[in-house]
């Protein structure tokens, strides 16, 4: 990091060192200071660089002097050489505003700025939005309001909210939606920043964005050898569980509770509104190097010749790596395919070779220096065509693929015919006699597009190779999986792969593994002997690292008289380009029982960037059909689509228990209905006027999963010190503070008094964050672990006052933050002097997560939405101007934290119903949108009102009975939406996304059916 | 992006003798030039800052009418409450491009002279017509967001929203170069036809110093929209703009200007036609609208834009006219 005195001694043409440093005083703008001191004549300007210019920035009220070349931009300028790493790089083309700054007070972005147009301007950053250790008021909003999740963009929304109230005091909704339009939040936070912006400015915040928890009102703990079951607003009881004698036993429900299930604000909140947290491309090692790939423009073709010696020449080219491994799928005979040296093209953007030097320029200039000789192959680039018969083939003969630990992969060693792989399938009863049979049918064919990722921050890792061990910091959901992926790759102990990922900026299914990039980043580091900074533009992130494939189902549902399903018959052909694991979920298949199902997925390869799991995988693209089909049948009874789906929700054919999250749909719908207005709704299609408003329902449901890789370390010091230590990451969800508030609630204590260290395998190894498991794995080890060091402490307490341990507990209420005697309150010691009874520096447990205990397995959990839509017939335009969700997730932990995530799927679900769409060139299989403007993410201006209720429940299955809500709150919003348009519309739009275009295509074959 | 060499003169003489240079591009807000730099599709040896060229900075409206700076940003053209009182449509379209932080960065002269927002043409991959190649790829490929008019030899659609409302004002744009000239902005754009590699009359060493707006009377009436499918920072799906020359409740002369559907800043001259000594209603801006989209030819992937535009240039014509749909005013928020 440069600092007032540390001039870089590079020669400069005119300028010598003295001659700069004799006029550094006062902060003289670039060319004022050049002119003074070269001499020259005031009416010729004088001509800088191409080489680097020592010039001055004032930055943050301190004038700074900064070594820039003519093309440096004021970001890189600020992030490489002052160090202020606040702002951040998401998309470096202006669109996303990661990058937004303030330039003499107005937000600017600094991705877009190059340094030597502002040496005369005040530029702010995040790092000097707060006076001293107070922080801005907007700031400080910030944590309270959880405007906030994986923390990537806030910098910049920071910057543009304070922006905002410098000249608007008191901004009404419309100012603050457009002042923030120019910044994405990928995680959805816009209804809490407009929240907290309101609160800053002494504002009631809006009505619009809403949660209530309902929780029910039992306080008591549930008697010995039971545990809680049921939800607010329907029965609760205890049910018998088996509970092992050394398990922490179950917890009341949370009105019992002191610190669990009520809002607490996220313990890194400050870290993240001041622009400390440290992300992966923040990461700066001494003598690391930089990245740079060269990627195919051809989606197929033979690598003839790769020639790097004109990058190897290169001055600063450290060292030059040529792909030799084969991405993606792997063939089952590899003699099926002949290549020669190099691994087969199968997709624009795949990466040959890559090279690691001392900038990051460098490494541009010699990756562009690598001459590689194409012999370009017929390719097939969309899902219809590689269905085709005479399709030009992604893989010559079968293939087999691993998952990663967020999903993808497929089964094994199915069947492949052309492009098609598969079917995966699933069947019960004689689905073509029932289907036949059925006097009321409903089907269609549903299209849903590619999705990509794009997370704010895109993927990255710097790799540190050293003889001994290799140490990564890495962009990642799940630390021990890219561990293990490494470990395998290069054959090493997992405890010689160190993996640190302490934020963030984002996953949603596609940061789960090591990464092909990754692995040439560690190859890099290893020839190299230097660390390796490799950082994907947003190109090559929506090129090459994950999707959620693009599908097109045919479903079809028989029903009798009454309604109940007969049949249900579901084809699917997905595309996650190379790679396999493009299914449309278990919607049709598993949500309503029928004795009659089917449900036959395809994988379709093509030409194109290999997809990857992606927040609820399959889910929304499969539930955006059968709500669909589900409301058809509902009009065709002549049923209200609610009590349709009541009759639907029926226990398991063959009896069973009855399912908690049937229970729960039934009591949500209901609640839904009436915040919406459900009974207002009109006729589908009957509304005035050019613009048509509808309301439509939606279902959610997802797997609960359970992860047993999940273990974490309590330790209590002797000075009352409490640490949690867990290789589990916080991927923007609130893990970090989760796990402080369990440890509060056992140790009655405060959350802010545990110190949360995560996100490094150097710790004992918890779940990956996907799937929504993380809570269901860590959780249950943490009360665990928590538990066993309390025995513990209890111990050194009842030796030290001469009471049985089992006399002592935590107190509760008024008597939280002491250990406290049953029998005897003189006994009763505050928590820092009960830990000096420690007799050695800390008391320690390491505790593995403790299996579920017996009880019904659970069918599903998740929830209901409704969407409100205006529908403008003559544009197309669709506008969601409401949601209404209404979940269950378990027992809640962090209602702040939920609601952020809900708001953050719901938002996710509404970009992918109308916006988002990864182009390919139908040519040449290259991403045309491969950016942030034309690949459309859902911005402020766009975001809808969202109300959300949520039902605490309990199943009673773990010590903790903490369920994930990112998955579910996301499965339920694109058929909302779509059920919605239908209601406004009267026609049905069966492919996502529903633009412009695509609702017109619509209501014109629809008025001519 | 390659490196180049940079240079800040003060004056306009100084940046013509600058821009000179071989090789050499003007930079104002950067928000164009250095997304094209960054995709290597352009490659300046050397860039003239303009930002602090005397002049170019001021913004003026009288009795004249509107003299606007080269250098003034979008934010300031948005925000300028005499521009907005006499000519709102140039304000309202300021206020509706790209975002808050670009339009504080964005200079009109850089919005004049910006490049198209063609896929094809923003990538190095791709060598168009625009960049010397013999192919434009939108025509047989994706063109969902193309040109519906004037699209034979290029279909990239004019990206600059507030072009849209200064072509429909008669605004002229005052040139500094070898010879110092005004330009009227409708002659500004050069169509395809005329020349593919430049969308403007800018030679290399000309610099944009002003445009003007000339003043209208009190009798005429404007209106501007732009269409977007997201409402948070898209490319529209077309935008138009109108000047109504009333005379009571009749309208003596219209000009309709369309934007992003064609190359160049559009006359919907049909549609003049039409309006002209007649009265603007539901059923004259109607008919209207369907002259103006008759002559389009639009490709595999973009006729919703027809139908847009066609709903657009009406809604825009009864807007200018005092009789907007609520409903549609408000684009649907209750």
């Amino acid at each position: 990091m440069a600092n007032d005195d540390d001039v870089p001694d590079v020669p400069v043409s005119g300028l010598n060192r003295r001659g700069f440093l004799g006029i550094t005083a006062g902060g003289a703008a670039a060319t004022s200071l050049l002119t003074l001191s070269s001499k020259a004549s005031a009416a010729t300007p004088r001509v800088l660089g191409p080489n680097a210019v020592p010039i001055q920035l004032k930055v943050n009220g301190t004038t700074k002097t900064v070594k820039v070349e003519p093309r440096t931009t004021l970001v890189r300028a600020l992030r490489e050489q002052l160090g202020l790493t606040g702002t951040k790089v998401g998309c470096d083309r202006g669109a996303c505003g990661a990058c937004t700054v303030h330039v003499d007070g107005a937000p600017h972005l600094a991705c877009t700025t190059l340094a030597l147009e502002v040496g005369d301007r005040e530029i702010t950053t995040i790092e000097g939005l707060a006076k001293g250790q107070t922080l801005h008021p907007v700031q400080q909003a910030f944590i309270e309001e959880d405007a906030m999740q994986c923390g990537f963009c806030t910098p910049g929304m920071l910057m543009s909210c304070a922006a905002l109230l410098a000249r608007d005091k008191t901004p009404d909704r419309a100012a603050i939606r457009t002042a923030t339009s120019g910044n994405i939040c990928r995680c959805g936070t816009y209804p809490k920043v407009f929240t907290a912006v309101m609160k800053a400015s002494g504002q009631k915040p809006d009505e619009g964005w809403s949660l209530e928890t309902r929780t029910p009102k039992e306080t008591a703990p549930p008697p010995a050898g039971t545990a809680w079951v049921g939800i607010a607003g329907g029965a609760t009881s205890a049910e018998l569980r088996t509970i092992p004698e050394n398990e922490a036993k179950p917890w009341p429900m949370n009105a019992g509770l002191a610190v669990v299930g009520k809002p607490v604000a996220r313990l890194d909140g400050r870290a993240k509104v001041t622009g400390t947290a440290t992300y992966t491309a923040d990461v700066t090692l001494p003598g690391m190097l930089h990245a740079k790939r060269v990627v195919s423009p051809h989606p197929h073709a033979i690598v003839k010749r790769v020639d790097t010696k004109k990058a190897e020449k290169l001055l600063g080219v450290k060292a030059v790596f040529v792909v030799k491994k084969q991405e993606g799928a792997t063939l089952v005979d590899p003699s099926t395919e002949k290549n020669g040296t190099y691994p087969r093209v199968r997709y624009a953007g795949q990466c040959i070779a890559a090279v690691a030097a001392t900038t990051p320029d460098i490494a541009e200039e010699a990756a562009r220096l690598i001459e590689v000789d194409y012999d370009v192959q017929p390719a097939v680039t969309s899902l219809d065509a590689a269905m085709a018969a005479n399709a030009p083939l992604v893989y010559p003969a079968r293939v087999n693929m691993g998952g990663s630990a967020g999903g993808g992969g497929a089964a094994r060693d199915l069947a492949q015919k052309g492009n098609l792989r598969g079917p995966t399938q699933q069947s019960e009863g004689n689905v073509d006699t029932a289907m036949a049979a059925a006097p009321i049918k409903a089907s269609g064919t549903f299209r849903t597009q590619v999705q990509t990722h794009s997370p704010m921050e895109t993927h990255g890792i710097v790799a540190d190779w050293k003889p001994d061990k290799l140490t990564v910091y890495v962009s990642t959901q799940g630390t021990a999986t890219v561990r293990d992926e490494f470990a395998t790759v290069f054959d090493l102990p997992k405890p010689k792969v160190h993996v640190i990922c302490d934020y963030m900026g984002g996953g949603f299914g596609a940061k789960f593994g090591a990464g092909h990039f990754g692995i040439v980043a560690a190859e890099l580091s290893r020839r190299a002997k230097a660390p390796v900074r490799m950082v994907l533009d947003r190109r090559e992130q929506h090129q090459a690292v994950g999707n959620r494939p693009g599908t097109t189902q045919d479903l079809a549902l028989g029903v009798n008289r009454d309604g109940s399903l007969a049949a249900i018959d579901l084809v699917a052909h997905g595309t996650g380009g190379i790679a396999t694991g493009a299914g449309v979920g278990w919607a049709a298949a598993r949500l309503y029982p029928s004795p009659a199902v089917r449900a036959r997925q395809f994988d379709v390869f093509t030409h194109a960037g290999p997809g990857a799991a992606f927040r609820a995988p399959g889910q929304p693209q499969g539930m955006f059909a059968l709500d669909q089909l589900v409301d058809e049948l509902a009009e065709k009874l002549g049923m209200d689509p609610l009590d349709y789906r009541d009759k639907l929700d029926v226990d398991g054919i063959g009896g069973g228990l009855v399912q908690p999250d049937r229970i729960a749909r039934k009591m949500e719908r209901r609640i839904g209905a009436e915040r919406i207005g459900w009974a207002k709704r009109h006729a589908p299609g009957a509304g005035k006027g050019p613009v048509k408003y509808g309301v439509g329902v939606g279902t959610s449901m997802w797997r609960r999963i359970v992860d047993m890789d999940s273990a974490c370390e309590v330790r209590v010091g002797k000075d009352g010190s409490v640490q949690v230590r867990s290789s589990v990451m916080d991927i923007g969800t609130g893990t970090r503070t989760v796990l402080a508030m369990l440890l509060a609630e056992d140790f009655g204590l405060e959350p802010s008094q545990i110190d949360v260290k995560i996100g490094d395998t150097q710790w004992p190894i918890g779940p990956s964050s996907g799937g929504s498991k993380t809570l269901v794995g860590i959780t249950p080890a943490v009360r665990q672990a928590t538990h066993e060091v309390k025995q513990k402490l209890f111990a050194a307490v009842g030796k030290k006052l001469g009471v049985d341990p089992k006399e002592l507990r935590i107190g509760t209420g008024s008597g939280r933050g002491r250990v406290e005697s049953v029998k005897d309150p003189s006994k009763n010691l505050a928590w820092k002097q009960a830990c000096a009874t420690i007799p050695t520096d800390e008391l320690a447990a390491i505790a593995q997560r403790p299996a579920d205990w017996q009880g019904p397995p659970a069918n599903g959990y998740g929830g209901v939405q409704f969407a409100q839509v205006a529908v403008d017939v003559e544009t197309g335009v669709v506008r969601v101007l409401k949601i209404v969700a209404v979940q269950e997730c378990g027992r809640l932990i962090n209602p702040l934290a939920v609601q952020s995530q809900i708001n953050g799927g719901i938002i996710h679900g509404i970009s992918y119903a109308l916006f988002e769409d990864r182009r390919l060139d139908p040519a040449t299989g290259r991403v045309l949108n491969a950016n942030l403007d034309q690949y459309k993410v859902l911005g402020s201006k766009d975001t809808p009102f969202i109300d959300i209720v949520l039902l605490d429940q309990y199943v009673g299955l773990t010590n903790t009975d903490a369920h994930g809500i990112g998955e579910p709150a996301n499965v339920a919003t694109a058929s909302a939406v779509a059920n919605a348009v239908y209601n406004a519309i009267g026609v049905r739009i069966r492919e996502l996304p529903m633009t412009p275009r695509a609702v017109l295509a619509a209501l014109r074959k629809g008025k001519s059916a | 992006m390659k490196n180049f060499e940079w240079v800040q003169p003060a004056t306009v003489a100084d940046a013509v003798a600058a821009l000179a240079h071989p090789g050499a591009m003007a930079l104002a807000g950067g928000v164009d030039l250095l997304d094209r730099l960054k995709e290597r599709i352009a490659a300046p040896s050397r860039l003239v800052s303009v930002r602090k060229v005397a002049g170019l900075d001021e913004l003026v409206v009288d009795r004249n009418g509107a003299k606007i700076g080269a250098n003034v940003t979008l934010a300031q053209i948005a925000a300028h409450a005499d521009l907005r009182r006499a000519f709102a449509i140039v304000a309202d379209a300021a206020s509706h491009a790209a975002t808050p932080q670009l339009r504080e960065m964005a200079t009109l002269g850089g919005n004049l002279a910006q490049r198209p927002r063609c896929w094809y043409f923003r990538s190095e991959e791709f060598h168009c017509k625009r960049k010397g190649g013999s192919t434009c790829f939108a025509l047989d490929g994706d063109n969902s967001m193309h040109a519906i008019f004037g699209n034979k030899l290029c279909a990239a659609p004019h990206p600059s929203t507030v072009v849209t409302a200064l072509v429909a004002l008669g605004a002229k744009v005052a040139i500094a170069g070898k010879t110092q000239r005004d330009v009227e902005l409708a002659k500004f754009f050069v169509a395809p036809e005329q020349d593919i590699t430049r969308e403007t009359v800018l030679e290399p060493d000309d610099l944009i110093t002003h445009v003007t707006i000339p003043p209208i009377p009190s009798t005429t009436r404007t209106a501007y929209t732009k269409q977007v499918a997201k409402q948070s920072f898209d490319w529209p799906l077309c935008d138009v703009a109108v000047a109504l020359a009333m005379d009571g409740r009749v309208c003596r002369q219209a000009t309709i200007v369309l934007g992003a559907v064609a190359p160049t800043p559009m006359r919907a001259t049909a549609a003049e036609k039409l309006l002209a000594n007649a009265t603007v209603d539901i059923v004259a801006a109607g008919r209207a609208a369907r002259a103006a989209i008759s002559s389009a030819t639009p490709l595999a992937h973009n006729d919703h834009k027809v139908a847009i535009l066609e709903a657009v240039i009406a809604r825009t014509l009864l807007a200018a006219v005092g009789a907007t749909n609520p409903q549609v005013a408000s684009g649907g928020q209750p």
